[in-house]
């Protein structure tokens, strides 16, 4: 094992990370609510210039927008119907100029734009019905049956049909109070019967061939664990495939004609992977933790898991490398900079930075204002390198990349940690210490005997105090077993009237205690005690009995003494426990 | 804006060749409701239009729920929950299995266990559901009835290895190690995962049978070459086993990859210390001590480092903090007697052994050092007591007869003197046949 003599520690100085992004745009009120998925960046108007494309989640429950950007004002504004789950730039046709279209994926629909004006809407087939439960509802309507047997049938069926759930029209009616049934049942039992599903996500994929501005087909993944991929022009269904799990992240790439390969990760925590002409998906890697990202860099998946770790893969299974990261992540994103060929990583943290990796090297770090929820990189505007990330309290970052900034290949976190050339904190020792050494050094046989004969020796007081303590009944709790008692006492207020309270306790499992006496010793020139001797009832064991008395101090001098409190049998001198209590001195009387 | 956009959608796609064909009144119908401000649309429609209102999916959200769940933002998941829960009262499988996943990570086993049994009565069919209920009933302690419920969700999907690997550790802690080695080989053969590895291993080495753990870490390492956490316990047990170059060569491995592996870097400071290598140990416990700096062995280790430098007062610094951090262990107290010993501060060197004595009775060299004390503090006849005792319970070392034979030189005791310097030789030669280098200063 060498030792580390290189001397920089992977310090990734504030100025250093800095020079090589030029801060464009910081809006930190943009109040977007949007993830990497529902960003594009592209050019709508075939005018050369890119355009940023977000579907804003609004609040989460209303006011989904559509929004675009042209440079870093906002040029359009449109508002969507539920939440957008994806946002997707692509042609659809080979008409001159070429401006994509964009396609929102909500719910069951996938909503068509072009030139920013809606142009279809597209519905994902509906699932097939249980036979059974689209006969009832026929009956239904029929009136050959009753709400009510349609409730008892429906319910049967729900409990015993274990593979596909109902329709949610029958799973609301499940839901009623007898008496709304007949209506919702003679609302909907008109309407066609239909099961649909929601999409979770959304990529493209090239048709045949691999231009820029080439026809690209939608692929869909959906709640019902099936992937679609459609058709660009007559918006059919080319394929349709399968998964054991909800997909949540597609990675697509090649050519649907020629050959494409679909990366999936599903909601189960693994890594699937579809290529043409599969029907069902072949599962690739289990991750021991779910993901929050997933990238293709060339051949290998990188995967961000929640256990804080970068994950690289090959498309087989094998894993190639781990890195552990310093914080949680909030997204990820592709890099991809074909001018220069340069492709790397993009991971926000939840710490507020942005981690470049290139393979498995961290090539830069780039901070943030705030935890960065979704990013792209690409050409914005008329600059190719630009990043534009949306930040977890909804503000807009764009950053552009310097055309001298150079990515070196080594990892700048390598090298030993910062920690190796830090000091150890060795507590230091003060000339007081270095004496006392002296000291011993020279004396340490008269310390150490010293030492021995004063511990000899308070162990013989020690000893001898417990003695004393057990022959006149001093201690607080009882030692004799035929009398188990346990005592305390204490004082309340300022003086000069005190209130002593005593408490009692029979600690013995079922022998109750029978006349006793609580007596006081004190100096009476000193304190007046209103009673002096109580009479104890009979001590059921377990219980606390709590006795109290007025204290009065007669002096105001400010002296206090103790009291000792006794318990005793009757017709017996030897107190069975004793309590000494400390007073405090009393306040003086203040005579107004 | 948003009424005229939307409105404009339809006129639209009337012209559009693939688009469904509507009567008029459904067209209608279809627009009054899109311009709803909410999002779930109230059945506004008088029943004679007959068109009854679309009804939103139950799942509808799970991917939002699911996204803001990996990205651990708890509560923005809480309350996304809660709405989903309040629209669809409870019937939200999803959305009931992650407020579940979140409960547990806040450490409320036994709510999260209610709500997967929730979720297992809504999908009975979904292993999911049975082996998060089988995971809180682990966490709870219940491992019997956890391993149950993994025999159900093995029927359901064979070949499980989250299923075979929690059922061996179930086993693990049941005690019954041969049925949790069968299921942990079985899930390393589902699916070779480092967690499997780690956990056979500890088995082995609970059954206390090094050679097989080994085996099995090696087998990790294979798969997994670049885990820290693998390649630092592998580096311990062949330390443990005396192949100290592999073990070194291991450890070194764990470092490059975690140059910050405190483990790795704890053991190979220690070797370090060994073969005397003090300076480069304490550049190591560098890093450990920015990491663990409250860890009373790396403070012992950095306190015996500067004893081997020869600087007495920062040893004993360290080694007190190490006793400050850790008062009861008798490895500290042993090295402050020691460092105290060489101080010539006889009186505090009492101190310190006869506490480590009183934590680890049974240890000869203690009982040396503790008589090489009290010579100096003048007390012949303790010291003697204390050697005897040393030569009683230690039979390894020939220090202690050493130590002994010159004690008794000094007192005049010439024949019991000789008597221990034999000893001595003896058990020095037998040392010698085993190979063990041994260097003495001869008087």
């Amino acid at each position: 094992m060498s030792v580390a003599t290189d001397t920089k520690p992977g310090d990734t100085s504030s100025d250093e990370v800095d020079s090589k992004w030029l801060n464009a745009h910081y809006d930190p009120v943009a109040s977007l609510y949007t993830f990497t998925t529902c960003m594009a960046l592209s050019d709508l108007n075939g005018d050369g210039e890119n355009k940023l494309i977000i579907a804003d989640l609004g609040t989460g429950s209303y006011d989904m927008k559509l929004k675009v950007y042209k440079g870093t004002s906002l040029m359009s504004e449109n508002a969507i119907i539920d939440l957008p789950t994806g946002v997707s730039t692509f042609f659809m046709d080979t008409n001159e100029p070429r401006t994509p279209a964009i396609a929102v994926a909500s719910g069951p629909y996938i909503y068509v734009y072009k030139n920013l004006r809606p142009y279809f809407k597209f519905t994902l087939p509906p699932l097939e019905v249980n036979e059974v439960e689209e006969q009832l509802w026929n009956q239904t309507r029929e009136d050959k049956i009753d709400v009510r047997v349609l409730r008892e049938m429906l319910d049967s069926l729900r409990r015993e049909n274990t593979d596909s759930s109902l329709t949610v029209r029958s799973l609301r009616f499940l839901m009623l109070d007898p008496d709304q049934m007949e209506a919702f049942a003679d609302l909907h039992k008109h309407s066609p019967m239909k099961k649909q599903t929601v999409i979770t996500c959304m990529d493209t994929l090239k048709k045949s061939m691999s231009d820029d501005d080439a026809i690209s087909c939608l692929v869909i993944g959906t709640e019902s664990k099936d992937i679609y991929i459609l058709d660009p022009e007559a918006f059919t269904v080319l394929a349709k495939m399968t998964l054991p799990s909800v997909p949540v992240f597609l990675s697509v790439s090649g050519l649907y004609d020629v050959e494409f390969r679909i990366v999936v990760s599903g909601r189960n925590g693994h890594i699937y992977t579809l290529k043409r002409g599969s029907k069902t998906a072949k599962s690739c890697v289990e991750l021991g933790s779910q993901p929050v990202g997933l990238q293709r860099v060339g051949k290998n998946i990188v995967v961000g898991c929640m256990d804080q770790t970068l994950q690289c893969f090959t498309t087989k299974g094998k894993r190639l490398w781990t890195v552990y990261l310093p914080s949680g992540i909030t997204s990820m994103g592709l890099m991809d900079h074909k001018q220069r060929g340069f492709k790397a990583v993009l991971v926000g943290l939840n710490s507020c930075e942005v981690h470049v990796y290139r393979d498995k090297y961290l090539v830069n770090v780039i901070k943030s204002q705030d935890a960065v929820t979704g990013m792209q990189f690409g050409r914005f505007g008329r600059e190719d390198g630009a990043l534009v990330m949306t930040t977890k309290g909804g503000g807009l970052i764009v950053k552009i990349l310097r055309r001298n900034a150079v990515f070196e290949e080594r990892d700048s976190s390598g090298g030993p940690p910062v920690a190796q050339n830090q000091k150890l904190n060795v507590p230091k020792k003060t000339k007081l210490f270095v004496d006392q050494t002296m000291r011993e050094r020279e004396n340490g046989t008269t310390m150490h005997r010293t030492f021995q004969h004063d511990l000899y020796r308070m162990r013989l007081n020690t000893a001898r105090a417990f003695v004393t303590a057990l022959d006149n009944s001093l201690n607080p709790i009882s030692m004799n077993p035929t009398e188990p008692l346990k005592l305390s006492a204490q004082i309340q207020g300022i003086g000069p009237t005190f209130k002593l309270t005593v408490s009692l306790q029979n600690t013995s499992m079922n022998t109750p205690s029978l006349s006793l006496i609580i007596s006081f010793q004190y100096d009476d020139k000193l304190y007046a005690l209103q009673k002096n001797l109580i009479h104890v009832p009979m001590l059921i064991p377990g219980l606390n009995y709590n006795f109290e008395t007025l204290v009065e101090c007669l002096n105001d001098k400010g002296i206090s003494d103790t009291i000792k409190v006794f318990v005793l049998r009757q017709h017996r001198a030897v107190p069975i426990i004793t309590a000494v209590i400390n007073m405090p001195v009393s306040e003086s009387v203040i005579v107004v | 804006m948003r009424q005229s956009s939307l409105c404009i959608f339809y006129n639209i796609t009337m012209n559009y060749r693939f688009f469904p064909l509507q009567s008029k009144e459904e067209k209608k119908a279809d627009e009054a409701l899109l311009s709803l401000p909410t999002k779930i649309p109230e059945p506004t429609l008088k029943p004679k239009t007959k068109k009854a209102p679309e009804l939103p999916i139950f799942e509808r959200r799970n991917w939002l729920i699911h996204l803001h769940y990996v990205r651990k933002e708890f509560n923005t998941c809480k309350s996304l929950i809660k709405e989903q829960l309040e629209e669809t009262q409870g019937m939200c499988e999803y959305a009931v299995y992650v407020q579940g996943l979140i409960k547990r990570m806040e450490g409320r086993i036994q709510e999260s266990l209610e709500l997967f049994q929730t979720c297992s009565l809504l999908n009975s069919q979904s292993t999911d559901n049975l082996k998060q209920v089988a995971r809180s009933l682990f966490l709870l302690g219940r491992h019997k009835a956890a391993i149950d419920v993994y025999n159900e969700a093995a029927k359901l999907s064979q070949r499980d290895w989250e299923v075979s690997h929690n059922m061996g550790i179930c086993y693990m802690y049941l005690k019954m190690y041969d049925k949790a080695k069968e299921s942990l080989k079985h899930a390393i053969q589902c699916n070779r995962h480092d967690l499997s590895f780690i956990m056979l291993g500890k088995i082995f080495l609970m059954e206390g049978d090094l050679e097989m753990a080994i085996d099995v870490y090696k087998r990790a390492v294979e798969f997994n070459p670049e885990n820290p956490e693998l390649l630092s316990t592998l580096g311990l047990l062949y330390l443990q086993i005396g192949q100290t170059q592999k073990a070194f060569e291991h450890l070194g491995n764990a470092l490059t990859y975690d140059p910050s592996n405190v483990k790795a870097i704890l053991a190979a400071g220690c070797m370090m210390q060994q073969h005397g290598d003090f300076e480069v140990a304490l550049t190591k416990y560098r890093i450990a001590a920015a990491a663990v700096p409250e860890s009373p062995p790396l403070w012992n280790n950095i306190g015996m480092c500067f004893f081997g430098k020869k600087k007495y007062v920062a040893a004993i610094s360290c080694l007190k903090r190490a006793n400050y951090l850790a008062p009861f262990d008798w490895k500290i107290l042993y090295n402050l007697g020691l460092v105290h010993l060489t101080m010539q501060q006889y009186a505090s060197a009492f101190h310190f052994l006869s506490a480590a004595i009183n934590l680890k009775p049974k240890m000869g060299q203690l009982f040396m050092l503790l008589a090489v004390a009290l010579t100096h503090l003048e007390d012949p006849d303790n010291a003697r007591q204390a050697y005897e005792q040393a030569v009683s319970l230690e039979q390894s070392d020939p220090s202690v007869h050493l130590n002994f034979a010159i004690y008794l030189y000094n007192i005049g005791d010439r024949k019991a003197a000789s008597h221990h310097f034999s000893q001595f030789e003896q058990k020095l030669q037998a040392q010698r046949k085993d190979n063990v280098n041994v260097e003495i200063d001869t008087e």
